[in-house]
Order: structure tokens, then sequence, then C-alpha cells
């Protein structure tokens, strides 16, 4: 048998499933080969290490904390269902209207005019918004450049503040030590 | 313990967050220990064992009552937890860096100073050694050292064949064994005998 026939027989005494028979032969090869004898040394050393690791047990105070954020069975139905019946609503009010638009006003609708003009309209308000915002981000850009230091300040207490809510998230949720059980642990 | 158990399931398919809440504490400790193991950060390992449990709530009407409870809700932790970490990975860094060591872990005031101390230097161990491994190599050491699931279980949970999941462990095993020996780790003597113990 080469090195290598015998890490399926270490990894079976890892799990206490070899036999007799081939745990002679592995015992054999490890008194005769010590780079194998060295390797299982090390699987072993894991493998203590690893069963004798106790389980983690959450903060005190999870179970409560879970039970608050678990969402509201009956509540989640209605909510879905008022979300259909808006998208329906939704759906179905535009066209009624529409339809009723049409039949009082069929002939004026279907003029040029009226759809020349509402093109003008809307382009008008996208030139009064494209004004406003032009303006605004100007102005922010001057702000930046005449008080830079205003501006850093302002990043540096943004990023001290994400920094600190994530430590203190870390703090609030530390785990406590408990013996290795079983699955009700 | 079952029996009750069953019970607490039905009521809480029927909305009951009281039962629900039973097996909350019941079952919190397995569902922590899974997902602290796998990410390695006391926030995220909260915050994703909190999601494992609402997960199970809100898919309650899924289960299968023919498999284990404790079976279905490590391997919902499991399952999520590895899509935290390809997260993790898309993101390419994560905002909660670890905080090395626990105070949890320097707290237990039934042990000795020097005890205390030991039990921190097996943890960061263990957790330093757990983070060397790929997702779903360290996926199948939890299960295996923590929950005893047979190979069988571990495949089932992973979705995968009984044959990939021993294969995973036998790489995983020699490469936390090889990091293990390099970072310091001491083997036994003598060998057989602690190995049949």
């Amino acid at each position: 048998m080469d090195h290598e026939d015998f890490y399926p027989l270490m990894m079976d005494a890892l799990d206490g499933e070899l036999a007799d028979a081939p745990r002679d032969d592995l015992e054999a090869h490890l008194r005769a080969c010590p780079p194998c004898q060295r390797e299982w040394q090390a699987l072993l050393a894991m493998d203590m290490l690893f069963r004798q690791t106790p389980a983690l047990a959450p903060a005190a105070g999870f179970a409560q904390r879970t039970l608050a954020r678990l969402p509201n069975r009956r509540y989640r139905v209605w909510m879905i269902g008022v979300m259909y019946g808006a998208l329906l609503l939704g759906g179905t009010l535009p066209m009624l209207i529409g339809i009723w638009i049409y039949s009082k006003a069929g002939t004026a609708v279907t003029e040029p005019t009226l759809w020349r003009t509402v093109w003008q309209a809307i382009n008008q308000t996208a030139h009064v918004v494209g004004t406003v915002l032009n303006a605004l981000l100007s102005g922010a850009g001057e702000y930046v450049a005449q008080q830079p230091a205003i501006v850093g300040w302002l990043l540096v207490m943004i990023g001290a503040v994400s920094l600190w809510s994530g430590m203190f998230r870390q703090l609030v949720a530390q785990p406590t030590l408990v013996q290795p059980s079983g699955m009700n642990g | 313990m079952l029996n009750e158990e069953q019970v607490w399931l039905e009521q809480a398919r029927q909305g009951n967050k009281t039962a629900f809440g039973k097996l909350i504490e019941a079952y919190q400790r397995p569902v922590y220990n899974l997902a602290y193991r796998m990410l390695n950060n006391s926030g995220e390992a909260e915050e994703a064992a909190q999601e494992a449990f609402i997960r199970a709530y809100t898919r309650l009407h899924t289960y299968n009552p023919n498999h284990k409870f404790s079976t279905w809700m490590l391997s919902i932790t499991s399952n999520y937890c590895i899509d935290l970490i390809r997260k993790r990975r898309a993101l390419l860094l994560s905002i909660d860096e670890p905080l090395p060591p626990h105070p949890a872990l320097m707290s237990d005031g039934q042990k000795g100073p020097e005890a205390q101390m030991v039990m921190s230097q097996q943890q960061d161990m263990v957790q330093s050694l757990l983070q060397e491994l790929a997702p779903d190599y360290r996926q199948a050491v939890v299960l295996r050292y923590w929950y005893e699931l047979s190979y069988e279980e571990i495949a089932e949970m992973m979705d995968t064949t009984v044959s990939a999941i021993k294969s995973r462990l036998f790489r995983a095993r020699r490469q936390l064994a090889e990091i293990g020996m390099a970072n310091g780790l001491t083997a036994p003597m003598p060998a057989m005998e602690q190995a049949a113990a």
C-alpha cells in the first residue's frame, strides 16, 4: 500500500469507524513511516482541538430580540391583499377614466393641436426643473469651493457616526461560552 | 421534549409567536454557534441567526415533519451564512471586522483566569483555522464537529452526495492539520491509543 492509501484509514480512525484489521495495518504503517506518523499526529491534534472546543451561545435576550423581529402573519396576509387591491385599482381606474374621457370628448382628443399643446407644456416644465436643479448644483459646488473645511468636517462626522454604529452593534451582540451539548444545547 | 416540540411547531404554524419563542429558546445555541463558526463575527452571527429563525417562521408550512426540526433549522442557517459569505466576497470587504478576543469568552466566572485564557486561545485558534477553509469545507467541518451529524445528514443539508462530503472533510482535515501544526498546534501522544478513545 502507498502512503496515500492510509489517509482514508486515518479519516475512518478519526471518526471512530475503523475496523480491527485495517487498524492493525495503519498502526504498523505508522510505526514504520515517520512522515505518515507526523501527518497522523497533526490530524489527531486538530481533531482533539475541534472536539474540545465548546459551542458559543448568543448574548442574553436573543430570543426576545428575534421574536420582536418576527413578522405578523395576519398583518402580512392583509398587506398582500391591500397591495394586490391597489395594483388592480391602479390599473383599472386610469383605464376607466380614459374610456370616460374618450366617450365625452372623443373628437377633441384626436385633435393634433391638443397634443402639440400638451407636448409644449411638458417641455416647459422640464425646462423649469432643469434650471432649478442646475442652480442648486452650481450653488452647492460654489459652497464646497468656498468652505472646504466645513464640508470636510461634515464628512468626518458622518464617518465617525457610521463607524461608531458598527462598533455599537458589535458590543450589544457579544456571545457567551457554553459547554458542548446536543442539538437542543 | 419531542412531543413538546411538535406541539410548539403546530402552534407556531398557526401564527402563535409564543410557541415559536419556545423553539427559539431551544435552538438558539446551535443556530448561533453555526452562524458564528461560519462568519467569525459576533454581530453578523447574531443577525444571521435571527434571520434564520425569521425565515423558518415564515416558511414553517414547508417544513417536513419526517425530518428533524434541528436539521432543518441548521440547513436554513448554513445556507444563509454561505449566501452572506458570497455577498461579502462580492463586496470584497466586510464593514464589521472581527473583534478579537470576545469579552464574553473572557468572563466565565466559574473558571480561573488561566483556564479562561486557555479557552480563549483555543477559541481563537479554532476560528483562525476555520477561516482558512473554503466556505463549503468550513460548513462540513462545523456540522461534523459541533453537531455530530452523519455524512448522510450533512450531504442532505448541503444538497450534495456522501462521497463529496467525505472528500471535503478529508481535504479540510488535512488542510487544518497542516496549518495547525505550522501555527504551533501540538500533537498528543501516543497517537493510536488516543484515537481509540
